[in-house]
């Protein structure tokens, strides 16, 4: 379980752009379940999906992972829990320019210094998952969307992360690659990974897939059965 | 001064580090009063990032201090014969009473900066960075000696005046105003010898002890540092002797020339190193009680203890070997 | 420890793709590099092998020369003070040396001319330098003229062209007879250009320096050892000086340097971000622009160092030694004897990797620090 007490992130302190991007946010999200933040732009979605995963540290409150206090770890240690433990989708992919797509899979894994047959052999079979063996070799520049989309995908499963983390997947997809995306979500959820969203696209909240619905707004949770 | 190019990269070198050394002091004057690791203030956040630059800045500059090391003697043995009396380095170093001294704080902070690094790596393994203060109460120590390196260098350079021919005279006149001793002040051989096998054999056995059963950290530490020191007594002593083939030549830099196959670049770089690894096993015994270091403290000073050993190890190696197939033999001398 | 190893392997073979990916601005950055380490390269091999050359050509002078001088100026030394100067005791032997320059207005070229100790060439004919040969195009056995004192010409054959170790000493040298020379110079018989001695211990030089000097008050000793640390001092300082104006440009490449090395493009940024964002550590990215920096240096430093290399050793430095070789321009050509040490390399590296590096650690920490979360914002 992955619970959040209390916790407030502010941007800019003691300037005059000072921000409050989180109010006093406290938050349970259970394992194997697929978990959907709900809100309007600056709610404060992205900034809270950033601190469950261990992007940033929040300015005050706590956050466990599994009974495990994160929030004071260095940056190494908070770094080396990320890559163990999520995996991340982005509103828009994020993947690397000018590199293969296979390239970009391995990626996150170099620092590990795993071996490199090993982790190649590893990438492969990811993007074969996803029928993109062929494509393995193409620069990113020469992948269509929907390929791209699984391409990021693949990137984020490379760790076997427990914890799937996106980020409004779908805002720049069509209906049909956004289907596919949450079918994608809905292997992944059958195999026991925990899915947390952040989105305010009806066809992500409104999935089946979907086990519970967080809504925010200005920096706190207004409504979602999470009250505790 | 000399305008030598030799001279001026060391300046300039130096005054770079001066700068950077100066930089990391004032951010670990910061760190040491302003750190709240329970914080997450945006001011703990930048100081906990500056870290990452500082252990860099220390890493860069102890790579350089290794070069500006031996360039420093290399510059002085090639400007020698501009100093009536000097046949090489030694000469040169003797010219003004900041030559010396110099070298020696070149040493000093080699050895403070790979002190430096030994607990910044110690620290970075534990989750709470648990040897922060006295990682930068290191830093703090290590600035003032960098500094010094540096004025105490610019003065011996700035200093410097060749005897060079003069449009009415040569400089024969000026000969006898100073005099410079070229010989260096040796121990007896012999008795150095022994000396040297028996500090030699205590460290590799005080090693031992620590690999393998983890005990004696700072005895094996003492015995490192108390191993450098007979080791340059020994390279003064009898080593050099044996380099040369020449019963009175006792010059520990002349072995750096090509004359003799750069020899001293391995004997010295072996006995820097096992100093600094040896010297950091003490060092790392004193943070051993710190909770978050607990199993990290011990491998790390097994680690560290294997290091030196094998650097001891290699330096008697090869000092044994010259011994034995040099075709100088020292008794009677 | 195999892991260590392999994260800096794909580290480093990461970053050299992504240098690859941005030629333009890495290229530009390697020329300026490339030039800087070029024109310092030569300056320090061009002296440094002037100055062995020199050391070559010192190796066989005589331990003490006495001249004359009147008035301050240099003047020709009666032969008979060579007797007084014998019995000095120490002195081995004394010689009445012959030499001096001559200039061929034709060619534009300064010549050394000297009677040799031994064996020296019958009169009318001379030994000439392959530099001479080369531009006048003579051979051995050939007929060659030069203007005497009285500008009246003197011919003489060609015995032989000497080719040795040292070009610079040899190269514009003409030897001939006692009885050429000073025909051709002007010199009378009880006259010589200076005196050369031969020492027996090098620790009476002072005492005897001191003795012709109180013998032959305007006389002028000069001890071998001292005339080496006068060109040494002279090649040093010229390079030193070099050195300082040359600092100037080092500085704008400083300047460039970190221009480049904060002026992170967008994509550059955005790139850091999302390595950050899936599971680089500061560390890594620290790493990465390790790498990025030592992958620069390193091309720059050798490609640098081998151009100069080739420009100093095969092309005599054709680029400014007359700024160096200064006051006596030396007009016939010559090439150098490779000569290069550690002190040389390490000079080189602390003058342009250091500033280099220096300047380039605070702006990679900077791109290092980027929140992993931007790429989210």
């Amino acid at each position: 379980m992955i619970s959040a007490r209390n916790i407030s992130k502010v941007f800019n302190a003691g300037r005059p752009n000072e921000f409050t991007a989180l109010h006093g946010v406290s938050l349970d999200v259970q394992l194997h379940e697929t978990t959907v933040l709900k809100g309007p732009s600056g709610s404060g979605k992205t900034t809270l999906l950033s601190l469950i995963g261990c992007m940033a540290r929040p300015t005050t409150g706590r956050i466990f992972l599994n009974e495990r206090e994160i929030t004071s770890l260095p940056e190494r240690f908070l770094t080396e829990v990320r890559r163990s433990t999520f995996g991340f989708i982005f509103q828009q992919f994020n993947l690397i320019k000018g590199i293969s797509a296979l390239e970009n899979v391995m990626a996150p894994a170099y620092p590990t210094g795993e071996k490199f047959s090993l982790l190649r052999r590893r990438a492969m079979e990811t993007l074969e998952m996803f029928d993109l063996g062929k494509r393995a070799d193409a620069r990113i520049e020469w992948l269509s969307g929907g390929e791209a989309q699984r391409v990021a995908i693949a990137r984020a499963l490379i760790h076997n992360p427990a914890i799937i983390i996106a980020d409004e997947p779908t805002t720049h997809l069509d209906t049909r690659l956004s289907h596919e995306f949450m079918d994608i979500m809905g292997d992944l959820k059958a195999r026991g990974t925990t899915i947390i969203l952040a989105s305010h696209d009806p066809l992500v909240y409104g999935s089946d897939l979907v086990d519970r619905v967080v809504e925010m707004r200005d920096g706190q949770v207004v409504d979602g059965e999470s009250a505790l | 001064m000399i305008l030598d190019p030799g001279i001026l990269a060391l300046l300039v070198s130096s005054l770079l580090i001066s700068l950077m050394s100066l930089y990391a002091s004032g951010w670990s004057i910061r760190i040491l009063r302003r750190w709240d690791l329970a914080s997450g203030s945006e001011l703990q956040l930048a100081l906990e990032r500056r870290t990452y630059l500082i252990s860099t800045i220390v890493s860069y500059f102890l790579a350089f201090q290794l070069v500006s090391l031996f360039l420093f003697i290399q510059t002085a043995d090639s400007i020698s014969h501009l100093f009536v009396g000097a046949m090489c380095a030694v000469g040169t170093l003797t010219v003004s009473s900041f030559g010396y001294p110099t070298l020696l704080l070149k040493i000093v902070t080699f050895i403070l900066a790979g002190l430096w690094l030994i607990l910044n790596h110690a620290d970075n393994q534990g989750y709470d960075y648990p040897l922060i203060k006295a990682k930068y109460l290191l830093l703090l120590i290590m600035a003032p000696f960098i500094l010094a390196e540096t004025v105490v260098q610019g003065a011996y350079f700035l200093g410097l005046r060749p005897d060079i021919i003069t449009s009415c005279c040569g400089s024969l006149f000026s000969q006898n105003s100073h005099k410079i001793t070229s010989e260096i002040l040796a121990a007896p051989s012999a008795p150095m010898e022994i000396v040297f096998y028996s500090s030699m054999f205590i460290t590799f056995a005080a090693g031992a002890r620590l690999f393998v059963q983890g005990k004696g950290g700072y005895f094996f530490a003492s015995m490192s540092g108390i191993a450098f020191l007979t080791s340059i007594v020994s390279v003064i002593s009898f080593i050099s002797l044996y380099f040369y083939e020449m019963p009175s030549h006792h010059c520990p830099f002349c072995i750096l020339q090509k004359e003799y196959g750069y020899a001293g670049y391995p004997l010295y770089i072996l006995m820097l190193s096992g100093t600094v690894t040896g010297l950091g096993v003490g060092l790392l015994q004193q943070f051993s009680k710190e909770k978050s270091l607990a199993e990290t403290i011990p491998a790390l000073q097994r680690k560290l203890a294997a290091v030196s050993l094998t650097a001891f190890f290699l330096f008697t190696v090869i000092v044994t070997c010259q011994i034995l197939f040099s075709n100088f033999k020292l008794e009677g001398y | 420890m195999t892991r260590m190893i392999e994260r800096q392997r794909h580290i480093m073979d990461f970053t050299l793709a992504a240098l690859l990916r941005r030629k333009g601005k890495n290229g530009a950055l390697l020329s300026v590099y490339t030039l800087l380490v070029f024109i310092l390269a030569s300056i320090l091999f061009f002296t440094h092998a002037l100055k062995h050359e020199a050391a070559l050509v010192l190796n066989e002078a005589p331990e003490i020369i006495v001249q004359r001088t009147m008035t301050g100026r240099y003047q020709t030394i009666p032969v008979a003070w060579s007797d007084r100067i014998r019995q000095i005791n120490g002195v081995i032997s004394v010689h009445p040396r012959l030499w001096g320059y001559k200039y061929d207005k034709d060619f534009l070229a300064n010549y050394t001319m000297m009677v040799p100790a031994g064996n020296p060439p019958e009169p009318g004919s001379i030994d000439i330098g392959s530099g001479i040969s080369r531009m006048r195009g003579a051979n051995r056995g050939d007929i060659i003229a030069f203007a005497g004192h009285d500008g009246q010409p003197r011919s003489f054959t060609i015995r032989n062209i000497f080719d040795s170790e040292s070009q610079l000493v040899t190269s514009d040298l003409i030897l001939l007879s006692e009885k050429d020379y000073r025909d051709f110079s002007g010199i009378p018989e009880d006259q010589s250009t200076d005196l050369a001695l031969q020492v027996r211990n090098p620790r009476e030089y002072a005492t005897i320096a001191e003795k012709i000097s109180r013998m032959y008050p305007d006389s002028r000793p000069i001890v071998r050892t001292e005339i080496q640390r006068t060109y040494d001092a002279l090649f040093g300082w010229r390079s030193g000086l070099m050195i300082v104006i040359f600092a100037a440009v080092a500085l704008a490449f400083v300047i460039f340097a970190w221009d480049k090395a904060t002026g992170l493009s967008a994509e550059e940024q955005k790139e850091i971000g999302i390595l950050k964002a899936v599971g680089w550590e500061t560390s890594d990215i620290m790493l990465m622009k390790f790498w990025e920096g030592s992958i620069i240096s390193l091309t720059a430093f050798l490609l640098g160092t081998i151009l100069a290399y080739a420009h100093v050793f095969f092309t005599s430095a054709a680029l400014f030694a007359p700024v160096i070789k200064g006051w006596s321009t030396l007009y016939p050509t010559f090439r150098l004897t490779p000569f290069i040490d550690f002190g040389q390399v390490a000079t080189l590296f602390f003058l342009t990797v250091v500033p280099y590096t220096v300047t380039t650690i605070i702006p990679s920490w900077r791109a290092a620090t980027i929140d992993p979360d931007t790429v989210m914002r």
